[in-house]
């Protein structure tokens, strides 16, 4: 009896006070293992695996956690030797995008009455391949172009790129790389004989003196700058960005110069180094050339000139060169800060030459360093097939073309003897109806492709415009004739290539919905339904497609053949390039490029290169007297947003109306109230966006972040001469006030559309 | 090579499905994990945490390196994905300060999560005591299990800390990974940071009561005087004077909390009414109050239960509301539930008293001698005013306590008062027009309707009053400084002026011009006319009353962490 009291007396005491249960299990945390600490249970894992990630050129090695094969959840991977256990949201938030409801899950293509429509992937493919054909039958092969990407792996790049031009005998096709490291490809092949990026992430850590040129890493590489962090020589941290940005924050010293003044700016800092002789005269003479041409030139760049050019105390410029002159170990780091200006490629070899001039290179903490943007940006700068033959080789070198079809079995008849369009060049190509067919994977051009207005109408003028993507609902998509669904970063097998030249491989951890298939297949089933399945016989699965690369490598600086295979890749966290037939890789190795000396021009020496500063494209007037800058808003944003979007963590991190930074001074003048909504026009459009009233930007700038479609209604499309690459960080504007009913009206429109 | 479009075989579309379907990480790439050794995260962030338990008097708490944090935001989604939190919850937040001058402009984002206050305003604030402050770690942990998901936490707290997740009903909270911490692994975010700006450190808590004292703790951030946070913010940078949170100058609605709306609203209007019936019973002589009496304690009680029926909904989980006797020691929102929970008891005895007569005969029941009734009307009347009245204060009182200036003890303690007032004349003026034309012929009819002009007149004063103090929040929009009371001003002349506009005709409609038609217009006993324009009048001033209750948790203020841009 007195049990039973004592029970339901219990029982009453946790009803009115219950300390565990349901909800309290919901958040129970347990320790799974595999090295991972406590994870929750709900999602802990029986097994786990690592793969890089699918964002940026960082290319951090994540954990996947795995349920019955299944990815549940993921972490950063500890002993990866690029982010030592760190990712930044984007990493964390990386399977999210996968489950968003918008996938596209079957093809689509337009019918009659203009809506997209699903279809069967033996219609979606026949209709590729009749369009196609008829198209290149009546306007001839270089009718139809193909715009490939940074996003998927390089294998699959490497199909592309064999298909469309050996296969379906296309010219023309360009990636969406073009848009950030076009610039660095030219001028590492200009000054160093081939397109090799020297450095090792560890050199971040190693150096004494770090000079971040238009880069911004706190916010777009947040893991290259844990190894700053990491950096135990207490460095000198300089940054030349015109805003004052989260990394210019941490800087020791920030010069923030006019926009695009950059090129003077470090002609300057030659100057003045050359002037006062601290220079490394033996390595100039050992393994450069034309570095008193250079040095001649410079003498025009007095210190006083230079200053007042880049709108900087000539202090400012002496203590730069100062820190250069002093520091024993100096690396040069530059983003897109450079790389997206119409004159990147001269100013990317003026840091070239700066770091040649000291003998900054080859030696640990030093070099020339360009960081890229994609995930596999450097793997479509060796195996896009559109620039460059496979294997970062020339279309137009016979010896080139002929090893390429030795090493597939091919005829070399089947290999274009010229190079293609640039991703410019083939937008005005539809401009001028001589591009009559576009392919598109996985890019989204209408979004991030310069001066959007004309671009739309452009597109208009496509007969056919196939996009490839994971997503039905992306700015490109929806104009799209055809709809090919495809499997993304998770979904799929393959290799991603790095900023430091290092090899990371992708796996299958998460079912594609619907009939969504991995871009390999896609590429795979229109070879079949055009007819060149035979040529494409050896390339059955990626990891086959891998071993052909490594033959197409083979006598390349970029020489990867004695990789083994993928599980090498995976066992030792990455392996970097080169790594030809012979040599052994060792876990976690890290490995930088000229500690010889001997670059990849034939007599084995490093060119000086430089050219007088050009004008801006685009000057700022009585009419238009501010200077817009872009760039990154947040590190939880990925470019156009087709996949950071998706994750609703990820959009609390970011705000989420379209903003421009707008300085006060700027602001009082034309009356603007902080957080005011404000039109920004160009000559080209007008977007209405917030004002954020900040001095990060300098009075007479304006900064607006990438990631919002209407950026680009803004920007000018001007290109660097040599690299074809996008200014985008470069036009004139105004701001208009505009009251609160106006501003709601235009983006309630903008939403719509 | 063959040309000539071949249709590709739905067979070989099939086999790539298939493949595709086939997740191959696991059999190809095993035995790399079946090596991953166990516990190897440690060395990662063995100084980031204490490697002792706290002391007496000491707590652990987080420390923010500012000079480290460069906004990378990684630390929010690490606490997310290894918390296992559902999507879109997120317990740390990272905002944005900045200032300085155009020569030296100053940035500085700051990562922020629960502060593991010393004097926890979630936890006093609690009705269920659903927060325990861990005696040793120092801990503020929230019970799920126990929580009702009142959500009077995410008000009282200062730093929008419990997160309410309206599928389970309850709200959530970071516990500093205290599991994690018992057996010697990080919190999530201090695993995390790749730059180690956020580490666990045992602080004294005289030091940082003295640090409150002092207001050291962000700039920007709400005071520290309020729960005396833990964390400790530390740089080798000063902070320019001018320095702002990046949206400092955003106004945005706060959430609605329509059920409360509704039940402050109509508890108000039934306490009012219960009190004016005493008013009229202890003013009045003859036969009025009498007749007035049972119409208006009916209404008055239908209206006091639909009151606490809508505060139901307002629980994430209301089968538990029985827990919220638990608070009283220290939450206002416990008293106000159990005043309240006296009321409706009261004055449902109390209104069966007053339908004795129709109760008995329906029940076949004694009837109970008419000088008790009488004192019981009179002593339980009373009772119930008071219960209602005390309900109201503790009303009062929960917003008063969140400190919020748009919530203070005057400004609520005038607008709650005055909506009793104004609902409870406004009730009356309905019942005793209503009895009075129901009643027509009978004694003290007339006389009802002599009070019905008295209270039109009062009525028409109070909602003048009303609307003139409503009005005054306007000065605020002349302040220099963006302070709380003109963010809340300028909310309402920007995004929340339609409702703004509704509140005030349906005030001077059912406040102003339909009382005073009526008392222009009533002589005697109450036409159907009469009868009809009260009830019209009532049911517009309850809107009007609802409206402006919408806009005092609309238009409020929130105190918060250094917020992002927009």
């Amino acid at each position: 009896m007195t049990s039973k009291w004592d029970t339901l007396l219990l029982r009453a005491k946790d009803l009115m006070r219950e300390k565990s249960g349901s909800l309290t299990r919901e958040l129970e945390r347990k320790d799974a293992g595999f090295g991972l600490g406590q994870v929750p249970l709900k999602s802990a894992p029986d097994a786990t695996t690592t793969m890089v990630c699918g964002f940026c050129s960082t290319g951090c090695g994540l954990t996947v956690h795995l349920k019955e094969g299944r990815a549940v959840n993921l972490s950063p991977t500890r002993g990866y030797p690029v982010n030592l256990g760190m990712a930044c949201p984007k990493g964390w938030e990386a399977l999210t995008p996968l489950a968003a409801p918008d996938r596209a899950v079957t093809p689509l293509l337009r019918n009659a009455r203009g809506e997209l429509l699903p279809v069967e992937w033996p219609v979606a493919l026949e209709t590729f391949v009749t369009r196609v054909r008829a198209i290149q039958e009546k306007h001839g092969p270089e009718s139809v172009a193909f715009i490939s990407t940074g996003q998927i792996p390089t294998e699959e790049m490497a199909l592309l790129g064999a298909l469309a031009k050996f296969g379906m005998g296309m010219i023309h096709g360009d990636g969406n790389t073009r848009q950030c490291m076009a610039t660095s490809v030219v001028a590492y092949k200009e000054s160093f004989g081939f397109d090799a990026p020297p450095f090792t992430y560890q050199d971040f850590e190693e150096s004494d003196v770090l000079v971040f040129v238009g880069a911004n890493p706190c916010i777009a590489h947040p893991i290259m700058w844990e190894r700053v962090c990491r950096n135990k020589h207490k460095p000198e941290i300089v940054v030349i960005d015109p805003r004052r940005t989260e990394t210019a924050m941490a800087a020791t010293l920030h010069v923030p110069l006019r926009p695009k003044t950059d090129l003077v700016l470090l002609y300057g800092v030659a100057h003045l180094l050359a002037a006062r002789g601290q220079i490394d005269r033996a390595y100039i003479d050992a393994h450069t050339k034309g570095y008193d041409e250079f040095a001649a030139q410079l003498v025009t760049y007095e210190p006083a000139h230079v200053a007042e050019t880049c709108g900087i105390p000539v202090e400012t410029l002496e203590r730069l060169a100062k820190c250069i002159a002093e520091g024993k170990r100096v690396s040069f780091w530059w983003t897109m800060g450079v790389n997206q200006s119409h004159q990147g490629v001269r100013t990317a070899q003026a840091i070239i030459d700066l770091a040649l001039m000291t003998g900054n290179m080859g030696r640990p903490g030093t070099g020339a360093n360009s960081i890229t943007g994609q995930c596999n940006a450097m793997g479509s700068r060796l195996f896009s097939n559109t620039t460059n033959l496979l294997g970062g080789r020339s279309f137009t070198d016979e010896q080139d073309r002929e090893h390429v079809a030795r090493a597939l079995g091919i005829d070399v008849v089947h290999i274009p003897t010229r190079g293609s369009l640039a991703y410019d060049q083939i937008i005005e190509g539809i401009l001028k109806g001589k591009i009559k067919g576009l392919w598109v994977i996985a890019t989204n051009t209408a979004h991030s492709w310069i001066n959007q207005a004309d671009l739309f109408d452009t597109l208009k003028r496509l007969e056919f415009l196939v996009v490839q993507d994971m997503y039905a609902t992306t700015e490109t998509a929806v104009r799209a004739d055809l709809v090919l669904p495809a499997a993304g970063w998770g979904e799929k097998d393959g290799t991603f290539i790095n900023s430091e030249r290092r090899f990371g491989v992708i796996k299958k951890v998460a079912r594609a919905p619907g009939h969504a298939l991995a871009d390999f297949y896609i590429f795979k089933a229109l070879a079949e339904a055009w007819g060149c399945a035979d040529m494409f016989e050896r390339w059955s699965s990626p990891e086959a497609v891998f071993q052909i690369m490594k033959e197409l490598s083979r006598g390349q600086p970029c020489d990867f053949s004695g990789i083994e295979s993928y599980a090498q890749i995976d066992a030792l966290g990455g392996i970097q390039w080169p790594l030809p037939t012979g040599q052994t890789p060792t876990a976690s190795e890290q490995r930088r490029l000229f500690e010889d000396g001997n670059y990849f021009h034939d007599d084995g020496r490093a060119r000086f290169i430089w050219s007088e500063p050009s004008a801006l494209p685009e000057a700022t007037s009585a009419a238009y007297p501010l200077f817009l800058l872009t760039g990154r808003g947040s590190s939880a944003q990925w470019h156009t947003e087709t996949r950071t979007k998706k994750s609703d963590v990820l959009r609390k991190l970011y705000p989420n109306v379209p903003y421009v930074e707008v300085s006060p001074l700027d602001a009082k003048k034309l009356g603007l109230g902080p957080n005011e909504w404000v039109c920004v026009r160009s000559a080209r459009g007008a977007v209405v966006v917030k004002a954020f009233v900040t001095h990060v930007v300098q009075p007479g700038h304006v900064f607006m972040p990438m990631h919002y479609a209407s950026t680009n209604q803004l920007t000018f499309a001007a290109f660097d001469p040599y690299s074809r690459q996008p200014a985008y960080k470069g036009c004139a504007v105004r701001l208009e006030r505009v009251d609160e009913l106006t501003a709601r009206t235009a983006q309630a429109t903008e939403t719509r559309s | 090579m063959a040309h000539g479009s071949n249709v590709v075989r739905l067979p070989l579309i099939q086999a790539y499905l298939q493949e595709q379907r086939e997740l191959t990480a696991v059999e190809k790439f095993a035995r790399h994990h079946d090596e991953q050794p166990a516990g190897a995260t440690e060395q990662y962030y063995e100084e980031l945490i204490p490697l002792s338990k706290p002391k007496p008097g000491e707590q652990y708490g987080f420390q923010v390196d500012l000079d480290r944090c460069t906004g990378c935001k990684a630390c929010v989604s690490a606490c997310h994905s290894l918390n296992g939190l559902d999507e879109g919850e997120t317990w740390r937040f990272v905002g944005l300060l900045h200032g300085g001058t155009p020569e030296v402009p100053v940035q500085q984002t700051v990562t922020t999560a629960c502060h593991h206050c010393v004097d926890p305003a979630c936890m006093k604030g609690c009705p269920v005591n659903a927060y325990e402050k861990d005696p040793v770690t120092g801990i503020v942990k929230h019970l799920d299990d126990q929580c009702i998901g009142c959500q009077y936490c995410t008000l009282t707290c200062p730093y929008e800390v419990p997160q309410y997740n309206a599928k389970k009903g309850i709200v959530r909270k970071c516990d500093m990974c205290s599991d994690r911490l018992a057996v010697g692994q990080a919190p999530a975010c201090v695993q995390a940071c790749p730059n180690e700006a956020i580490s666990i450190r045992i602080v004294s808590r005289d030091a940082v009561i003295e640090d409150a004292q002092a207001g050291g703790f962000l700039p920007a951030a709400p005071s520290p005087g309020i729960t005396v946070p833990t964390t400790v913010y530390k740089s080798e940078r000063a902070f320019p004077r001018n320095t702002l949170p990046a949206d400092f100058y955003a106004v945005h609605p706060s959430h609605q909390h329509r059920p409360l709306v509704v039940m402050l609203v109509l508890t108000q209007l039934s306490v009012g009414a219960f009190c004016m019936d005493r008013v009229v019973s202890a003013l009045v002589s003859g036969a009025a109050p009498a007749l007035v009496r049972p119409v208006h304690s009916l209404a008055a009680l239908c209206m006091g239960l639909l009151a606490l029926g809508a505060a139901v909904f307002h629980l994430g989980r209301p089968l538990y509301a029985f827990r919220a006797v638990l608070g009283l020691r220290t939450s206002w929102m416990s008293r106000e539930i159990v005043a309240f929970g006296l009321f409706a008891k009261a004055a449902i005895v109390y209104a069966a008293v007053v339908w004795r007569e129709p109760l008995c005969a329906v029940l076949h029941c004694p009837k109970i001698p008419e000088t008790v009734a009488r004192s019981l009307e009179t002593y339980l009347g009373g009772f119930v005013a008071l219960c209602g009245a005390l309900g109201v204060f503790c009303s009062v009182m929960i917003y008063q306590v969140t400190l919020r200036k748009l919530w203070s003890f005057s400004r609520t303690g005038f607008k709650f008062l005055m909506t009793t007032i104004v609902l409870g004349a406004s009730t009356t003026l309905f019942t005793s027009a209503l009895a009075s034309c129901l009643g027509a012929g009978r004694d003290g009819a007339a006389q009802l309707g002599a009070i019905g002009v008295i209270v039109a007149k009062a009525l028409a004063l109070a909602v003048c009053a009303e609307l003139v103090f409503e009005a005054s929040i306007f000065v605020h929009l002349r302040d220099k400084q963006q302070g709380e009371l003109k963010r809340t001003a300028l909310l309402l002349i920007g995004e929340l002026r339609p409702l703004g506009w509704l509140r005030l005709w349906a005030a001077i409609l059912g406040g102003l011009f339909l009382p005073l038609a009526i008392a222009a217009n009533l002589d005697g006993t109450a036409s159907l006319g009469v009868v009809l324009s009260a009830a019209l009048s009532l049911f517009c001033l309850s809107l009007g009353e609802l409206f402006e209750r919408t806009l005092f948790f609309a238009a409020v203020s929130v105190p918060r962490m250094p917020g992002g841009v927009g």
